[in-house]
């Protein structure tokens, strides 16, 4: 039973004909404060709570658009750190390739390098040991000869005897008488 | 320099010629002369200045030691007492020059390893004429160095048939 009837009933003034239905009185005054409170609450209640749903539902979608655009900003920032890692991927390979590029012209110069100095120390050396040849031959040349002359001149000197010495003397006085 | 040498040499040529024993004085001062060239020792002794004269001329005395005429000890003497003895071999050719000059003849200078006998000398002396076209009188000098053979020299005329001459071109050649 509603407030209303309880209301009514208890000043008397309300009768229901019927134990399940409420009196018409009661039907009216109820329809009437019904209608009454529906449009107060039409009136002042719905705006209120549409201008609350819509504002809830701005927020909502506020918030729902700010989360795809982080979405799209992380999907963004996904791309770009993608592009970048494959930038950075990319340098990376380039400045392999470059560092390689240059680990193999380091080494094709410094072989070409060790190879000419190589074949200059050869070179040098070469001449370095013609020289100490020639030198040495030279000296041992020179060696020989001094010691063949001494040994000659110390073999002829013993065989120089009186005889030996008449002969030259006779020899020269002969080619000197023969000259002319 | 060259006048004083001349005068030397016609001073000692004269006292030569004048005792008759140019020959023999001559012939002991040309080698008195090569000796001195030979010897860096005696050359020392006998051109200091410092050395007294007195000193000077008995060391001349004490080489030829009676092995020369008195003459010629004498003659060496003087010159190296007047302080010439630096001058000493080049008045000495003067006079050995002089000497031959006298005779028409040119000096041969004849370096042997040994003694030659007269009848070497003669046959040389002959063979070098022949050689230069010119009559020349030997001076003989002992020299062990050249080893065996003679090198003789007639004015610029050198002819070398020393043993040491071919040892050296031998020497040359190896």
């Amino acid at each position: 039973m509603s407030v209303l009837s309880s209301v009514l009933a208890a000043e008397g003034a309300f009768e229901s004909h019927h134990w399940l239905f409420p009196e018409t009185k009661e039907i009216i005054w109820g329809g009437l404060a019904f209608v009454l409170i529906f449009g107060a609450l039409w009136k002042f209640a719905l705006p209120q709570f549409k201008k609350a749903f819509a504002a809830r539902t701005e927020r909502i979608d506020k918030e729902l658009r700010g989360a795809a655009d982080a979405r799209q900003a992380a999907q963004q920032a996904a791309t770009t750190i993608r592009s970048q890692l494959g930038d950075i991927e990319a340098e990376r390979a380039r400045l392999l390739a470059d560092a390689d590029a240059q680990a193999a012209q380091l080494l094709v110069d410094g072989r070409a390098r060790l190879d000419a100095e190589a074949v200059e120390l050869e070179s040098k050396a070469a001449a370095d040991l013609s020289v100490g040849q020639s030198r040495l031959a030279g000296e041992v040349q020179a060696e020989v000869a001094a010691i063949a002359s001494a040994a000659t001149r110390r073999l002829v000197s013993s065989q120089l005897d009186e005889s030996t010495q008449h002969d030259l003397v006779e020899q020269f006085i002969v080619r000197v008488g023969a000259s002319r | 320099m060259s006048d004083r040498i001349d005068a030397y040499a016609n001073a000692l040529f004269s006292v030569a010629q004048g005792e008759g024993i140019l020959d023999e004085v001559e012939d002991e001062l040309f080698r008195f002369a090569r000796a001195l060239e030979g010897s860096d020792s005696l050359r020392s002794a006998l051109t200091d200045e410092l050395i007294p004269a007195a000193r000077r001329q008995s060391i001349v005395e004490d080489v030829l030691g009676g092995k020369a005429s008195v003459t010629t000890t004498a003659l060496l003497s003087f010159v190296v007492g007047a302080g010439r003895g630096r001058d000493l071999p080049e008045i000495i050719d003067r006079l050995v020059h002089r000497a031959a000059g006298a005779k028409n003849l040119a000096v041969a200078e004849v370096r042997s390893a040994v003694p030659l006998s007269d009848e070497q000398r003669e046959r040389l002396a002959a063979a070098l004429a022949n050689a230069t076209g010119q009559a020349v009188t030997l001076k003989v000098v002992i020299d062990p160095s050249i080893l065996g053979g003679i090198v003789a020299q007639v004015g610029d005329t050198v002819i070398d048939g020393s043993v040491r001459s071919r040892l050296d071109q031998l020497t040359s050649r190896l």
